[in-house]
């Protein structure tokens, strides 16, 4: 525990940490409707941040502004002081669909992005190695999608984007369609991958009890036009276990503070 | 085991009984020699050799006609035909149903278009091939040709919309330029389409060739059964069906061997389980 004190002091006040992402009264309107906006957000290098709302309060909109693919109505998108203007190729973004091109042995789909981003191949070949073993997929190289369950669908996803090294993760409620105990096995399996790339995570989900087990901080969106209500900063200890840090009583704290925010009636 | 069958149907889902396939193969024999005897007893017994001849008459007539030496050129006259057809419908259809698939633009311009032809008896055109390209072997190939691209043009260009634009999407995140996004992508998805189409469609290479040679023709295995018919040669009749069918199988099994060795991993099989916890 005194190991983990030094090596993960409480954040300061004033974090000097740089500034990966931006928003500045960022809006999003779609044709006459107000979805989201005005919302003002910054992310810091090496956090992980989940975000909760209620559905259609424009979570997977604000990630789609990071990613690059959707333009704000009104307001900045910043990614490292940089205006998004065009596809951000600096993030890796997973959902709960699977894009896996079901030609492609798994270890190909793996490479995919390094094809896209012409790396060159005696390098490729390592990093897809390191990728499928640190999602469990040793092994699975030769084997095409439609002979994989979800959840090792789910880790091809994440190795994908892992072979790539991206400096932020976007994961857009990545484990919406697994069951319980899998999706718990993946939260144990995310926390390592947080801690041993030191990316920055920014984690969308409606689920407060994996939002409150993985992130440093939880911000809660009000309903349509969804702007940030609440932010809370999750002091439990690091690194975590997902399934002790359940029953520490802040965690129950934290879960009623945002359970409230959320006011789902 | 009586008892189980009763208490359900439940215990009979289970399973069929399951034969090896050497016997598979003997009881299909089996059964088509009883088929071929029992018309050929049909045919001696009732006399109906007319109206549906009868094996031993249909060899004799394709012996005739492969003595005359006119088997071969009519064959080859119609598999050129075909063949012909077949490949150009194939291309064209492929091709067109492949961009207008991945171009939403120019698939919507074109889609009442495209709706209006879908519906039409594509057969209805044949009159119309013989006015505009003669009764010679343009004709056949024309027409035999168009019967084909709609179905790989409707096959792809239908399968081919249907793709996720999300995964698009997605693949331009992951780096992808244009180049990438058609040759990794979309060719790949649309391939399955076109293989779909081109099986779907390769029947149609030899039905246009056929109706080519009924409609107006001089020779080919087509001109050769509606010129029997006009004879009331029923055996030359079925020999030319025969001829048809035995063509078609052939057909068949290349495109199955093609398309295994294409698309291999549309056939892996079973669902892989880690075996180690990780
Ligand atoms: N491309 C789009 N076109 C039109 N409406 C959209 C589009 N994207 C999102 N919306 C709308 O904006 C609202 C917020 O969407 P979204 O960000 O997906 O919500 P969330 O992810 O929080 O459930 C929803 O009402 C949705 O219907
Ligand atoms: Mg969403």
């Amino acid at each position: 525990m005194g190991m983990t004190a030094l090596t993960m002091p409480p954040l300061p006040a004033h974090d000097d940490r740089e500034t990966v992402i931006d928003f500045q009264g960022v809006v999003a309107r779609f044709g006459g409707l107000h979805a989201m906006g005005p919302t003002s957000l910054t992310v810091k290098r090496g956090e992980f941040l989940a975000i909760v709302g209620p559905s259609g309060c424009g979570k997977s909109t604000l990630l789609n502004m990071v990613a690059g693919t959707l333009k704000p109505s009104e307001g900045t998108v910043r990614y490292k002081g940089e205006l998004v203007d065009r596809i951000n190729h600096n993030v890796g973004y997973i959902t709960q669909k699977n894009f896996c091109l079901p030609w492609r042995t798994v270890e190909a789909n793996v490479r995919l992005p390094l094809e896209f981003r012409k790396h060159p191949k005696a390098e490729t070949a390592a990093r897809v190695a390191a990728a499928l073993e640190k999602v469990g997929l040793k092994g699975f190289e030769q084997a095409y999608p439609k002979q994989l369950s979800g959840g090792m669908l789910q880790r091809v996803m994440i190795a994908r984007t892992l072979a790539y090294s991206p400096d932020l993760y976007l994961m857009d409620e990545p484990f919406g369609s697994l069951d319980a105990q899998l999706r718990t096995r993946m939260h144990g399996e995310l926390l390592k991958l947080w801690q041993e790339t030191g990316a920055t995570f920014v984690f969308v989900t409606h689920d407060l009890h994996e939002a409150i087990t993985l992130a440093d901080r939880v911000v809660v969106m009000s309903k349509r036009p969804g702007r940030p209500k609440l932010v809370v900063d999750i002091d439990l200890a690091r690194p975590r276990d997902v399934i002790d840090v359940q029953s520490d009583p802040a965690f129950s704290a934290y879960f009623k503070r945002l359970w409230t925010a959320l006011d789902v009636h | 085991m009586s008892m189980f069958a009763k208490q359900g149907g439940k215990s009979r889902t289970g399973r069929l009984p399951s034969l090896v396939p050497e016997s598979v193969a003997a009881i299909q024999m089996g059964i088509a020699l009883f088929a071929l005897l029992a018309w050929e007893t049909v045919a001696r017994l009732f006399r109906t050799d007319f109206w549906t001849s009868s094996p031993s008459n249909v060899m004799v007539e394709l012996w005739r006609w492969a003595a005359s030496g006119l088997l071969t050129s009519d064959l080859q006259l119609t598999l050129t035909e075909a063949g012909l057809g077949f490949l150009i419908g194939s291309a064209v259809g492929g091709l067109i149903g492949f961009i207008l698939g991945w171009n939403r633009l120019l698939g919507n311009l074109f889609e009442p278009f495209i709706l209006s032809f879908y519906t039409l008896p594509k057969i209805a055109l044949a009159p119309l091939f013989v006015l505009w390209f003669g009764i010679g072997i343009t004709n056949k190939v024309m027409f035999s040709g168009m019967l084909v691209f709609f179905m790989v043009f409707f096959t792809t260009y239908q399968g081919t919309r249907q793709v996720d634009r999300d995964l698009v999407e997605n693949a331009r995140l992951l780096g992808a330029q244009p180049w990438d996004i058609w040759t990794k992508i979309a060719l790949p998805y649309s391939a399955v389409w076109v293989f779909t189409g081109i099986r779907i469609g390769l029947p149609y290479a030899l039905i246009g060739a056929i109706v080519g040679e009924f409609v107006a023709a001089e020779a080919g295995v087509g001109f050769r059964i509606k010129e029997a018919t006009s004879f009331f040669n029923t055996a030359a009749v079925f020999a030319g069906l025969i001829i048809l069918m035995v063509i078609s199988i052939i057909l068949l099994g290349i495109l199955k061997f093609v398309e295994s060795r294409a698309l291999g991993w549309q056939s892996a099989k079973g669902s892989i389980q880690p075996e180690t916890q990780t």
